[in-house]
Formats: structure tokens, C-alpha cells, sequence
């Protein structure tokens, strides 16, 4: 259920009407949008009496969500989200770009990677301290370690830091140190993990789980969102499936329909997705052409060398070409788009 | 990696292996047979260096390489079947082990029901779940502690063993003062916190296939279980996600003979996710126990229309006590007890 207020509402009004809420037991979320506030309503298990809201003063109508996921819906929210996190913005209109090694390997390792993709364009750095590895004698991580190089390579770059957190244990830490948290696709039904994550202060990169519908993925967003934490942003990174000439199947389309249907950014993994080199770039080619706000992408100074994925990460060389080559596709699609609508036919 | 010392090794050389062996970083398990002893070497990473430094000490007789990634839920290291017992039960001989009960504990009355009826009809086990992995936020979570009490009183009552699912590490040592074995669910086969935690304690786990998961990492997760000292591990295929739409799920039957040709651990079926409809459960539930799992988890509901919870996917009493009828004779078939 979402309440629109009126584009005049005063602030004693929504408050009236969010106490009216929480009166009724139920949860409200004030949502303000560019043009007037609108008030999500989540925590109910039967229909909502809306005649106690409908004749309240500043509120212009009440409209019924019917998907499941509430908050994270575009019904809700109408204007795109836009997560900032430093210097980096999600869904403001540009390619934003996340890079870095899979795994933090050593201080030199990192910083050597971390300097040549800014100086590529990147606008975050990534890096796994916490690896969730599919057998329990695979290299798990530099942990504390790896969160303390990449903090002294935010110092050096200015770029700000995404990291994963594997478990409600290590969160904490994993918080105190970077700008945004990943929550792994492994992860993507940890609904302790997911709680966790949406009362920190921090923004939250959600991947895609391996089998996910796009559903889930919204209801896992709406996990994270029903504790209070709005800044999300989703990540599509190949879905499993009978192909096996790459790692996973990236789903184009669910960066279309997810922009249809939620408010929220997202961004594609095609390091992930392909988990081959030679198609990290036609597939970032593709996202950003099918309308996704970014890219997180693997980049090592030695692939052969690499300690996991090494595989899938591009060469420095390669993240270069990569950058221009999504450089002009951005910039021809805000051209395009801008033209649409002077023509008014967007 | 499994190295066998000869006949007539000294105490002595067997623990200058293994304190080489530990020397390297890896951990050692000794099996001491009648004559044989037999030294299994965990975790290991780099098999040609720990090769090259154990092979010529005094009273090594061989080494085997265990290929697979998954080393001490491969059958190679375990040859016997693993026989996990539970109050006097046996999972994983010759008799057939049944789990059934309601999806999610509701209520007290309901649940004691539920409970009578399905021991009337031969069940040695009672599910439900108190902690329910939900995909919204807002749908029903379960009754927590209170579902566990209610399973407590059904156990006291009828006698029977209880699983029940639990989703966060954090949640580990409550279930674990009520449940007689834990259930790991399908979604969370990948939550390594909560696989080690539950790896850290002494009663059986029922891990569930994640509904993309491979054997292999299947395997894998009954791995970080097994590593961490808990032998008593319980694999249950439940249905992968496909293609298909008919069904909530496909089961994947060949699952069974892979599993138990690849591993020791007991494996069981779930028709009723696997199906996610009451009408097909029959014919998966035997498809099953002919195929050589060693017992079944059922979803059993007086009012399933009425259900919180995966009602659509529950049989009714009298279905549910007919099916065992006709799984006995198909254990009988097969030269197995239900």
C-alpha cells in the first residue's frame, strides 16, 4: 500500500500520517521523490482499512501494490533511486564502473591494480577479503588483512571501496572498513545476512543468486529495504544454466525489467557471468547498451597468477580498451535519448 | 589424501608421519584397524609436495590420492555406508526412515494432531519448522522458540525424533537444545557460517540440495560439515529448478545412485518440494525408495487448504498413511525394511 501526498504537503502532514500508520501497527516508510512524498506501507497480513487514511489532510490518493515487493517497486517510487558513495554515482544517467582483483592477494598486488584502473576510469574499486569458496580447503581470504590494503588504496586513489560480507559474524568489520557492502550471490536468500545488512548505514551491492527469478531478487532487496536501509543496488551476474561453454548465462533482459519494475540501480557482473576473459567486454558492450547503470568488472595485473578467477579477469591493457569502448556507448545512448525527447517520442 | 602404514610399523614411525604431516599444515585422523593403521590426511592443497615428503618414511605401505574435491565425504575415504543413529534409530542401513509432519508448526493442537496421526502410520521422525526461510519479508516466519517447545511436546508424546530447519548461525544453539537433528534448507546449502557452525556440534545434520546446486557442490557443503568434526551428516534431495513449470520443482532422481556411488552419507528424498503438489508425491515418494534412497521426508497437513504454508504440496492424513502402505512393499521389493 503506498500513500501519495499532495506536491504541497506540509512535513507536520506526512508526520500525521506516518503516526497514523505506526498507530494502525503497521510500518511507515517515507519515501520522498522529486516531485511530492509518497508513504510505503509494509507489516500488514490483511487488507488496510484505508478510510482511516484516505480522508487525512495532504494526502492525494492510495494506491494498492500488488506484486509482492513493496518497497523496491517503481509503483512506489516513480523517479530512478541515485546510490552516491564518494565520487561514484548509481543511476543518475552515466556508466559507473567498479574494478579490481576477485580476491585481495597481497598490498602490492592491490595497490598496483588499484592505480591502473583509476587512471582507466573506474570509480570504485572492488576486492574480495571474506571469499565464499565452494570447498572449505580453497584460499578463504585475507579477512581483516585484505580490508586494511584495500582502505590504504582508497587513501592512495580517492575511489571508494565495495567488499563482500559473507556472514552476520564478520559484518561488523567488514562495515567499519569499506563504502558499500556486497552481499554474494550465495548470499542472496541469507535472509540473517540480508536483515543485517539493511540496518547498517552503508549502501548495499545485492547480487543475483545462481537461480534466482527476478522476484526473489526484488524480495531480497525488499528484505534489506523493510529494515530501513533504502540504499541498494542490484547486480545481474549470469544465471545457471545448460550452456556450458561459459560460467553462468548472463540475463540480458533482467536489466530491462528490472529497471521497469524497480526504482532501484542496476548494475551487470560480466566477469561473473562469462567467467572467461575474451567476453568481459561484448558483454559490458551489451549491458550498458541494454540500459544497465554500471559494471563491476575483474581486473588483475596477472591473470595466470591470479589466487581465484583468474580466468575472468581482464588485463589491465584490456580494462582500458573496455572503458573507451563503453565510453562511447553511453554517450551515444544519452544523445539518442536526449534527441527522443526533444522529438517527443521517447 | 589416505596413507596406509604396513603391518609392521612401529608406534613410533606412525607418529613421525603424522607429525610431518602436520608439519606441512594439514590435519590427521588416525583409523586404527585390526592389523593396519590408516592415516587420513585432510585439507590438502599441494598433493606432489606432501607426497614426495611422506612416501620413504619408515612404515609408509602406500599412499591414495583422493581425486575428488570432496575428500571426506567421498566414498574412497569411507568405503563402509555411514549409519547415522538418532535415539536408538537408524539412518542409512537397511531400514527406510520416513520424516513426516507439517511444513511449518502452526499451532500446539494442530501440530500433536499432525503428530499422533503420522506415528499411527509408521513415521519415525516429525518435521516442522519453527524458523521458515521465507522469499518475502513479509510473509509468515514461523512461531521461533514456541514452534521448537510444541515440537518438544509432540517428541515427549509420541516418541518420535524431530528435524527441524535452522537458517542463521545465530539461531544454532537454541534449535540445538530442542532438535534431535538439524535441517539445513536448500537456500542456505551455500551459508558456510552456518554450515561450520553446525559442523561444530554433536547431532546430525539434514542438508538439502540448493535448487541450482550440482552433486558436486552438494558434496562440497557436506564437506565444510564433515571438516569441521560432525561425521553425522544426512543429504537430502528435495528437486532442482529446471524449465519445467508443472511442478514446483524437477526431482532429480539419478541424484541417488550418484550420491551413493560417490559418497558414504546416507541420502534421502523430499517429494513434496521436489513436486510442490500433493497429487504427485505418491509417485515420487516410490520412485524414490526403488532408486535406493534411504528415506523420505513428506509434507503431511490435516487441512492443507488451510495451511500457512506450502499447503498445496501436503498430503492428508489418509494419503499419507495409504502411501505407507504401499512404500513398505516397495522396500520389501528391494530387500529393504520401512
Amino acid at each position: 500500500m503506498l500513500v501519495v501526498m499532495h506536491k504541497n504537503a506540509r512535513p507536520e502532514e506526512i508526520d500525521r500520517v506516518c503516526n497514523r500508520i505506526k498507530e494502525m501497527g503497521l510500518t511507515a516508510h517515507p519515501i520522498p521523490g522529486a516531485q511530492r512524498v509518497a508513504i510505503g506501507i509494509t507489516g500488514n497480513k490483511e487488507m488496510i482499512d484505508t478510510n482511516r487514511l484516505a480522508g487525512m489532510s495532504g494526502v492525494l490518493d492510495i494506491i494498492h501494490v500488488t506484486q509482492p515487493f513493496k518497497l523496491t517497486n517503481r509503483e512506489m517510487k516513480a523517479e530512478n533511486t541515485i546510490v552516491t558513495i564518494g565520487k561514484a554515482d548509481f543511476g543518475a544517467g552515466g556508466t559507473t564502473v567498479i574494478a579490481g582483483p576477485c580476491a585481495v592477494e597481497n598490498e602490492e598486488q592491490y595497490m598496483s591494480v588499484a592505480l591502473s584502473v583509476k587512471k582507466s576510469g573506474a570509480a570504485m574499486l572492488r576486492g574480495g577479503a571474506y571469499k565464499p569458496r565452494t570447498s572449505p580447503y580453497a584460499f578463504q581470504g585475507l579477512g581483516e588483512k585484505g580490508l586494511q590494503i584495500m582502505a590504504r588504496a582508497r587513501e592512495q586513489t580517492g575511489l571508494a571501496i565495495v567488499s563482500e560480507a559473507v556472514d552476520t559474524d564478520t559484518f561488523d568489520i567488514v562495515e567499519e572498513y569499506v563504502d558499500m557492502i556486497q552481499i554474494g550471490a550465495r548470499n542472496m536468500q541469507n535472509y540473517s545476512l540480508l536483515r543485517r545488512a539493511g540496518r547498517s548505514p552503508k549502501p548495499v551491492l545485492l547480487k543475483r543468486g545462481i537461480s534466482s527469478t527476478i522476484k526473489e531478487f526484488l524480495l531480497a532487496a525488499e528484505y534489506i529495504m523493510s529494515e530501513g536501509n533504502y540504499r541498494i543496488v542490484l547486480c545481474e551476474r549470469g544465471i545457471r544454466t545448460f550452456s556450458d561453454y561459459t560460467r553462468f548465462t548472463l540475463d540480458i533482459s533482467s536489466i530491462p525489467e528490472l529497471k521497469k519494475l524497480t526504482h532501484l540501480p542496476v548494475i551487470s557482473d560480466p566477469s561473473h557471468a562469462s567467467g572467461r576473459r575474451d567476453m568481459v567486454i561484448p558483454l559490458s558492450r551489451a549491458s550498458i547498451a541494454a540500459g544497465a547503470d554500471g559494471l563491476i568488472v575483474e581486473v588483475h595485473t596477472d591473470p595466470e597468477q591470479a589466487l581465484s578467477d583468474g580466468a575472468q579477469s581482464l588485463t589491465v591493457p584490456m580494462f582500458d580498451i573496455m572503458m573507451q569502448e563503453i565510453g562511447i556507448i553511453t554517450q551515444t545512448i544519452k544523445e539518442y535519448n536526449g534527441k527522443m525527447h526533444e522529438g517527443g517520442n521517447a | 589424501m589416505i596413507i596406509t602404514m604396513s603391518v609392521n610399523a612401529e608406534r613410533k614411525d606412525i607418529q613421525n608421519v603424522k607429525s610431518k604431516i602436520e608439519q606441512l599444515g594439514y590435519a590427521t585422523k588416525l583409523f586404527q584397524g585390526e592389523k593396519k593403521t590408516v592415516i587420513h590426511v585432510i585439507g590438502v592443497t599441494e598433493r606432489e609436495k606432501l607426497i614426495k615428503a611422506v612416501e620413504s618414511m619408515p612404515g609408509v605401505e602406500n599412499l591414495v590420492p583422493i581425486l575428488r574435491p570432496f575428500k571426506m565425504a567421498s566414498r574412497e575415504f569411507h568405503p563402509e555406508n555411514t549409519v547415522i543413529s538418532v535415539n536408538g534409530k537408524k539412518i542409512g542401513n537397511e531400514d527406510i526412515i520416513v520424516i513426516a509432519g507439517p511444513c511449518a508448526v502452526e499451532s500446539e493442537e494442530n501440530y500433536l494432531e499432525i503428530s499422533d496421526l503420522v506415528k499411527s502410520a509408521g513415521a519415525k521422525f516429525l518435521r516442522g519448522g519453527a524458523f521458515k526461510p521465507r522469499s518475502s519479508p513479509y510473509s509468515f516466519q514461523g512461531l521461533g522458540e514456541k514452534g521448537l517447545e510444541i515440537m518438544a511436546r509432540a517428541r515427549e508424546r509420541t516418541g518420535l525424533s524431530i528435524v527441524t530447519e535452522v537458517v542463521s548461525e545465530v539461531d544454532v544453539p537454541l534449535v540445538y537444545k530442542y532438535a534431535d537433528v538439524f535441517q539445513i534448507g536448500a537456500r542456505n546449502m551455500q551459508n558456510f557460517q552456518l554450515l561450520k557452525t553446525v559442523g561444530r556440534f554433536d547431532k546430525p545434520v539434514m542438508l538439502k540440495r540448493g535448487m541450482s546446486a550440482t552433486i558436486e557442490e552438494w558434496l562440497m557443503s557436506a564437506e565444510y560439515i564433515l571438516a569441521e568434526g560432525n561425521p553425522n551428516v544426512l543429504l537430502c534431495e528435495r528437486g532442482i529448478r529446471t524449465y519445467e513449470r508443472y511442478t514446483r520443482n524437477t526431482l532429480d532422481i539419478s541424484a541417488v545412485p550418484v550420491v551413493d556411488d560417490l559418497s558414504h552419507l546416507p541420502v534421502i528424498v523430499d517429494p513434496s518440494h521436489a513436486s510442490g503438489d500433493s497429487k504427485y508425491v505418491r509417485s515420487l515418494a516410490k520412485a524414490a525408495i526403488a532408486a535406493g534412497a534411504d528415506g523420505l521426508m513428506i509434507e503431511v497437513h490435516t487441512d492443507p487448504s488451510r495451511a500457512l504454508s506450502d499447503g498445496k504440496q501436503s498430503l492428508q492424513p489418509d494419503a499419507f498413511m495409504t502411501l505407507m502402505d504401499e512404500l513398505r512393499r516397495v522396500a520389501q521389493a528391494i530387500g529393504r525394511r520401512l
